[in-house]
């Protein structure tokens, strides 16, 4: 039996796909790659059919990406299962090291890395992310924000029978759903290095993650809905609860200005601006402090700049 | 490896538990019974593991029924999936029967059979009730509403799963019928008239789940709109289409009213007065003429009849 099951969900767009497969293959010695076609209407059905030492699912009525991704479990057979989006890429060896990482720690539930990331400009990535990778308990962290790339976890089949597989109902954030679930009854462990390529979505890349607004909107109303009512976060104080409310809600108010500021450089207006509200609207104290810490930080850097200036004009 | 899986999730439910799990070992030659506890905080979990021969699987995130059916699926090893709520009763050898029926017609995407209905305690009536239509392509049935079927009455093929994808957890209560249709849609379907099973009738009263009828009706109309995107409904025309949606968004309406009459035979005043609503919102014009006509109509004839006497 393979160690790990690689799931690669693809949806009408077969460019990158054999790339990812290669990738997955490559990343460690046992590895069995399930490629989970979301009825496709293009020529992916055909490039899988070249694909040599793939298992090939065919969904007849699609599923969404979470929805495609839980037909793959249900047809993988490893121990260890990970994602694998079609235009990301795994790095060699990655898959072994984290799967002898599983075995030594026998109570983990996942294991995750970092991510470069592609930015789509051509040039070779120099960016990463988390640059912090917390390891044991991290339900609080992962409870504000998911800093866990998608495609760099490698988890434990025997998980899901305890917290159930991923919730089709909220795509796009059904993975960071499913890593709190998991988190909340396992310690989890990480390799501060990077074992993947994160292909950054752009507005025009037509990836789910470019809807930032609709996310937040999501991502709220499972935090209210389900998030804050795990019985691990019930038993905790209501100052500890509200303190992770808090920092929620301010890192759901920066990633929307972000977001905004990142359509504006695209010359898209309204979305900038329906991003914005969303912010004020869900998260008014996140989004005033994050604009007020911002604001602070270039007047800090205008002042530092100054005196530079003005040391340098001394000098002369 | 089993032949067959029998999937029951259960939720605070044990003194029913037992007998069903006790009905499903018995009800085929190689079962394999997945006992999917869905966070249960009482005492389902000792229960269930003095049982001998059941694969027990506990989950300490609450799934609801169609997500802890999710994870029965994945831990099942059998090639063929049947399901039982823990209050109803698999027959004896009832499986075995079924997956034969699959086994002897491999396109066939599930087989169903007739249930016998059993009173709140669970003791069985005559009233016993199976799909009418023949096996075959059953999908516009389906799709109406027309045909009887539940996820005790049925055992499916597990690779249509792959296919057409696993229950979805947002249509609590609709979850299985959902299922069935997208099933249909691409696969002939096996109907036996043998009884496979016992089914625990849902009351106004009792609790149960499926007692919350005109919040699952309502919703299955709201998702009939999305089924009606499926593409075998798509190349219909727009009439046809038209039509086939007015005849199922009826078909709810009539269901609704039907037991809300039940209900105010029976005193249960609030939950008729709940079914006539959701009906009003689902088919406003079959709903006034229902009430004008078959209802209220009558009961005003009557009164005037009575006064008119009273005058005489």
């Amino acid at each position: 039996m393979p160690s790990v099951s690689v799931i690669i969900t693809s949806h009408d767009r077969p460019a990158l796909l054999a790339r990812a497969v290669a990738s997955a293959h490559a990343a460690g010695r046992d590895v069995e790659v399930v490629v989970v076609d979301d009825a496709s209407e293009d020529k992916t059905a055909e490039v899988c059919r070249d694909l040599e030492s793939i298992k090939y699912v065919r969904i007849e009525r699609n599923q969404n990406v979470a929805g495609a991704r839980n037909v793959g479990i249900l047809n993988s057979t490893a121990e260890f299962i990970t994602f694998l989006d079609d235009d990301d890429l795994r790095l060699p060896d990655t898959l072994d090291r984290q799967a002898s990482m599983l075995q030594s720690k026998p109570d983990a539930g996942f294991v995750f890395g970092q991510a470069l990331i592609d930015d789509g400009s051509g040039n070779p990535p120099t960016d990463y992310y988390p640059r912090h990778c917390p390891q044991g308990d991290v339900l609080a962290q992962l409870l504000t924000q998911n800093f866990i790339p998608c495609g760099s976890v490698v988890f434990r089949r025997s998980c899901l029978f305890r917290v159930g597989l991923l919730d089709a109902s909220i795509p796009g954030i059904d993975d960071w759903d499913l890593w709190i679930r998991i988190a909340s009854l396992y310690p989890v462990q990480a390799v501060a290095q990077p074992v993947m390529i994160w292909r950054k979505s752009s507005p025009t890349s037509g990836q789910g993650t470019s809807h930032a607004d609709r996310m937040v909107v999501l991502s709220t109303r499972q935090f209210q809905n389900k998030w804050s009512k795990i019985a691990r976060v019930r038993v905790e104080s209501d100052e500890a609860r509200q303190q992770i409310s808090r920092q929620f809600s301010r890192n759901m108010g920066c990633h929307l200005l972000v977001e905004a500021s990142r359509s504006l450089s695209y010359g898209r207006l309204g979305e900038a601006l329906s991003n914005s509200l969303i912010a004020v609207r869900l998260h008014p104290r996140g989004t005033v402090q994050t604009i007020i810490g911002a604001a602070t930080r270039s007047r800090q850097k205008r002042a530092a700049a100054t005196i530079t200036n003005v040391s340098v004009r001394e000098t002369k | 490896m089993p032949k067959v899986s029998i999937i029951i999730p259960t939720h605070h439910r044990p003194h029913f538990l037992q007998r069903a799990i006790a009905s499903a070992l018995n009800a085929g030659s190689d079962v394999e019974v997945i006992v999917v506890d869905d966070a249960s905080r009482d005492d389902t979990s000792s229960v269930c593991r003095s049982i001998a021969g059941i694969k027990y699987i506990r989950l300490d995130h609450n799934q609801g029924t169609a997500g802890a059916r999710n994870v029965g699926i994945l831990a099942s090893t059998a090639q063929f999936i049947a399901f039982l709520d823990d209050d109803d009763l698999r027959l004896p050898g009832s499986l075995d029967l079924q997956v034969a029926a699959l086994d002897r017609n491999s396109a066939a995407g599930f087989v169903c059979g007739a249930m016998i209905m059993a009173d709140q305690d669970g003791a069985p009536t005559a009233e016993v009730l199976g799909p009418t239509w023949a096996s075959g392509d059953v999908f516009w049935q389906l799709l109406e509403l027309d045909f009887p079927v539940l996820p005790l009455s049925v055992v499916i093929r597990k690779e249509c799963f792959s296919k057409v994808g696993l229950l979805n957890t947002e249509l609590q209560g609709i979850d299985d019928w959902d299922l069935f249709v997208r099933i249909a849609e691409l696969y002939p379907v096996l109907v036996l008239a043998e009884p496979v099973g016992i089914y625990r009738k849902p009351t106004a009263s009792s609790g149960q789940l499926s007692s919350a009828q005109a919040q699952h009706l309502s919703r299955a109309a709201r998702h009939l709109s999305c089924l009606l995107e499926l593409p075998r409904v798509r190349s219909l025309a727009p009439k046809d289409r038209d039509a086939l949606q007015s005849r199922a968004l009826n078909r709810i309406a009539d269901t609704l009213l039907w037991h809300a009459r039940e209900a105010t035979n029976k005193g249960s005043y609030k939950f008729a007065v709940n079914n006539v609503v959701s009906s009003l919102w689902i088919a406003p014009k079959r709903t006034l003429t229902h009430v004008t006509y078959r209802n209220l109509g009558p009961i005003l004839f009557n009164q005037k009849l009575g006064a008119s006497n009273l005058d005489h």
